[in-house]
């Protein structure tokens, strides 16, 4: 087991699988010549595996919001475990697009979008700071509360 | 004619006229081995309309559908322009879906499907993809559906 996925459990968190897109889609791709891998958008799971719903704004509370982005975080790095074999090969998380399912007077996305930002500072210190946007959105699939997808650089 | 071309003939696809935007900015940026594309959206129908409309108002999903894939045949001539030969596309790497939606429509994949499987069908295991799929509450003139990609190519 490598450095991060150490952290990971002495975290007291767990890596879940990486996602089985179910559709012509992967969830994520290396593109070896560039040294970067792309994430496809992933959504929260609560621990049984279902997915978290709501809206920011309505149904859903900013806190509910930041565990839920939480998740997702745990979630990329799953894939990206999937796709890299290792998650020591990350020399950097390069950028993330953070998507809120929102009402249309919502404005705290940055609160929301902390919980994958934090998680990943926590997990790989430096390396996991990134460049970052953060936006509301009309909805997302299944209803989910937030959408994130992930840019990150990759050693060979 | 190239091996992407005449598989586009079998398939009995034809790729839309280049279109070109309206502003400061350019269908296609290459840096290194990647090419980055614009968001586009659907081409105009047999009637030379662009389609309009939401998805979970008066657009259905199979028109939203039809309206990812007439996105994607716009981005193929893109990068067609771009490269100048299809066969030069190595892989697609990243798409971003953003579909036109009302705040409680959450279909949005069956929606992106339209594209991501017209590449599938064209591209085979090239044409599989990383993707976000989302709602915006709106876009450009009203269209349904707007997608950007990321495409590996080789020199």
């Amino acid at each position: 087991m490598g450095a991060i996925e150490d952290r990971i459990k002495e975290l007291g968190y767990t890596l879940p699988d990486g996602a089985a897109p179910l559709a012509n889609y992967v969830p994520a791709v290396y593109v070896e010549s560039v040294g970067l891998a792309y994430t496809s958008g992933h959504v929260p799971r609560d621990t049984d595996g279902g997915f978290i719903t709501g809206k920011l704004g309505g149904d859903t509370s900013v806190e509910e919001g930041y565990a839920a982005a939480r998740s997702v975080a745990l979630g990329l790095l799953g894939s990206l475990k999937g796709v890299l074999g290792d998650l020591d090969r990350i020399n950097r998380v390069v950028k993330l697009l953070c998507m809120v399912n929102c009402t249309p007077d919502f404005t705290k996305h940055p609160a929301v979008a902390n919980g994958a930002s934090d998680l990943l500072v926590e997990l790989l210190g430096d390396n996991g700071l990134h460049a970052r946007s953060a936006v509301g959105v009309a909805g997302l699939p299944s209803n989910v509360c937030v959408e994130i997808e992930m840019i990150v650089e990759v050693s060979a | 004619m190239g091996t992407v071309d005449k598989k586009l003939e079998e398939l009995g696809i034809a790729l839309p006229p280049p279109d070109s935007p309206i502003a400061n900015y350019v269908p296609a940026v290459r840096t290194g081995n990647l090419l980055f594309l614009a968001g586009a959206g659907p081409a105009p129908g047999s009637d030379g309309a662009v389609p309009r409309g939401k998805l979970g108002d008066d657009f259905s999903i199979d028109e939203g559908y039809q309206a990812a894939r007439s996105v994607g045949l716009i981005q193929l001539t893109r990068l067609k322009v771009a490269l100048g030969d299809l066969d030069r596309i190595e892989r697609f790497v990243k798409l971003l879906t953003m579909v036109n939606s009302t705040a409680d429509f959450t279909e949005q994949p069956a929606v992106a499907n339209g594209c991501s499987d017209l590449l599938v069908e064209i591209f085979g295991d090239k044409g599989r993809h990383a993707r976000s799929a989302v709602g915006m509450s709106n876009l450009p003139g009203g269209i349904p559906v707007e997608i950007e990609m990321i495409v590996e190519v080789s020199d």
